[in-house]
């Protein structure tokens, strides 16, 4: 995995969406959790009718810290044709979410499919979803520990974090616990050292 | 996944006292993965049902955000993994659209990209109809697809190197051009298809059996599947005809013709003869695809050796491309800093890639849309009101994947 391998070059933006380069995907929109709700449900009002995605982000250096990302669809809601459908328009919505008070209101009483996708990022991010409907983890089990996605989150979580596993590359490591099987590095030595001085190495009935 | 089950509401419980609750999965049989449904029931009614998704997570999203740009790619085909190479398709195109260079790639590499789309899409919605087919007691059908798709399988390994998940695209094109023999075997494909899909559609279409499960089961108006977000065959098969492929067209498929089956009812039946339709369009693709390809030759990665490894021919001989080489595979390469939301139509509905660059090696994140998420929470729209077995049609005709799912 490269992450052993070689140190991480980091980018350093702070807020990438700011320098984004020029791509033409969607329109843009800035809010923020007091203001989400209303602008929502005047987009659904103005045609965009589908709630394509609910995602998030977590920048741990920028103030707000995460992005709520809401993704829209200018669909008919009717029978239509592919020329009736043509290039509906999207739009994002970045609702920035202070790291002190991870609130946003719900968008599940504007559109059904936001039920799941909020509870993903209450699940992976620690952001509640204030009056949804059932604001429990989804993909993580209920009892489960921190909020994975956010970056200050160790990618092979806090449990092993707290007790790692030893790694018998390095001797230092060593005294960092036992290995499952009950047998220290010195005693896998020793018993090597036996095999290799008896002579017969693989045929050792020891 | 959560261990506990869904709360009854207290108005069910009072109702004579009737309703009853039913865990249904994670290991049944006709949940194509691992999908737990709690049921609310009354008798064979479902008065309500909440699907319990989660028992796949693999954290994959968290796992590319600690990729190289391109290693991530390998994660990103484990999601749906009946159509892995649509996924790599998506992401490649993201992050070529964070780089700027989507106007470099080459055209043989685009043509090649949309023809192992296509036969991907057609090696799903195999796999589609022939899990449905036993859901509804047919087990014939799972021999006749999974023989068409095994052929399919066969031109992914010569092409790619491996049967399910190739990693055949790379950012900036593919990896290697098409073995010698390929087009040969391609022909056989098409020339086998037709009389495949005909014998297909005498066993099934007309089948009296078949109707009368999927015929009124799980329909959806054009205003519930607009209102729960469901993309793909099962949108178009509501009436409206929205296809990423035209209405956001990429990699040239504006220059292809083909058109977007729909239907009007929005049961279980529609969304079974769009997806058929669907495998018919899919060939109607890839066979001019194939002419094109006769005349398009040339490279099939974009020759920028920051975004691509230099050939491997070139590394001996030159020690630029072996200290580029030694560049992209250490350190691999940066992603000027920005967020792109690019969409693709994969099998199953519109695919999309949210993704933030920092600027440096790694993605920042990687957010998925993915479609078999959202098909799937329909279920909870769906499913009230019919009976137990027909929610086993329901969730084959929204066709989900658990990779995908859950991620």
């Amino acid at each position: 995995m490269p992450s052993t391998q070689s140190p991480p070059l980091l980018g350093g933006a702070i807020d990438p969406t700011a320098v984004r380069p020029n791509i033409d995907d969607a329109i843009i929109e800035r809010t923020d959790p007091a203001h989400v709700r209303e602008r929502l449900a005047q987009l659904k009002a103005d045609g965009y009718t589908m709630l394509l995605d609910v995602g998030g982000v977590d920048y741990p250096q920028r103030t707000p810290r995460f992005d709520v990302v809401y993704h829209l669809l200018k669909m008919p809601v009717r029978k239509a044709t592919l020329a009736e459908v043509g290039r509906p328009q999207r739009l994002r919505l970045l609702c920035g979410v202070p790291a002190e008070n991870t609130t946003v209101p719900t968008a599940t009483d504007l559109w059904k499919s936001a039920d799941w996708a909020e509870r993903e990022i209450y699940d992976l991010f620690g952001i509640t979803f204030d009056g949804h409907p059932d604001m429990r983890r989804i993909q993580m089990p209920n009892d489960w520990e921190g909020y994975p996605l956010r970056k200050d989150y160790p990618l092979r979580g806090p449990a092993r974090e707290r007790s790692p596993r030893p790694s018998f590359a390095l001797k230092s490591n060593v005294n960092a616990g036992t290995p499952p099987s009950g047998r220290t590095l010195e005693a896998l030595q020793a018993q090597i050292a036996k095999v290799r001085a008896s002579g017969d190495g693989e045929r050792s009935k020891s | 996944m959560s261990m506990s089950a869904t709360p009854l509401s207290p108005e069910v419980i009072s109702k004579d006292g009737n309703a009853m609750v039913l865990s249904m999965g994670p290991q049944h049989p006709s949940t194509h993965g691992v999908l737990q449904i709690m049921l609310e029931i009354e008798g064979e009614n479902i008065v309500k049902a909440e699907p319990e998704i989660g028992y796949l997570h693999t954290g994959i999203e968290k796992n590319c955000e600690n990729q190289f740009w391109s290693t991530a790619q390998t994660n990103v085909e484990r999601m749906d993994y009946l159509a892995p190479s649509n996924n790599a398709f998506c992401y490649a195109l993201a992050v070529e659209k964070l780089l700027g260079i989507t106007d470099q790639i080459p055209e043989r590499a685009q043509l090649i990209r949309v023809l192992n789309a296509e036969l991907t899409r057609i090696a799903s919605h195999c796999v589609w109809l022939g899990t449905g087919g036993i859901d509804l007691g047919a087990l014939s059908v799972f021999f006749y697809t999974f023989d068409l798709r095994e052929n399919i399988l066969d031109l992914q390994e010569a092409s790619g190197g491996a049967r399910m998940h190739p990693n055949y695209f790379r950012v900036g094109g593919v990896n290697g051009d098409l073995p010698a023999g390929y087009e040969e075997r391609l022909d056989a494909l098409v020339d086998k298809f037709p009389g495949r899909m005909r014998d297909l559609r005498a066993l099934l279409q007309a089948n009296p059996i078949l109707q009368d499960r999927m015929i009124d089961v799980g329909i959806m108006t054009p205003e519930e599947v607009v209102q729960w977000n469901i993309t793909g065959p099962s949108l178009r098969a509501s009436g409206i005809a929205y296809d990423v492929r035209k209405a956001y067209p990429y990699s040239g498929y504006e220059n292809l013709q083909f058109d977007v089956p729909t239907r009007e009812e929005g049961d279980s039946y529609a969304r079974f003869l769009v997806r058929l339709d669907e495998m018919e369009e899919s060939m109607r693709i890839i066979k001019q695809v194939r002419d094109k390809l006769k005349k398009v030759r040339g490279p099939v990665m974009i020759d920028d050796t920051k975004v691509a490894p230099p050939p491997k021919e070139t590394i001996a001989l030159s020690m630029e491309a072996l200290i580029h080489h030694f560049k992209y595979m250490t350190e691999g390469f940066r992603v000027p800093p920005g967020d792109v939301y690019q969409a693709t139509e994969s099998p199953r509905g519109e695919l999309a890639y949210y993704i933030v660059s920092d600027g440096g090696n790694r993605p920042y994140r990687v957010r998925t849309r993915p479609p078999s998420m959202y098909n799937l929470q329909s279920l909870k729209g769906m499913a009230p009101g019919n009976l137990i077995a027909d929610l086993v049609v329901m969730i084959g005709s929204v066709d989900p994947v658990f990779g995908e799912v859950d991620r």
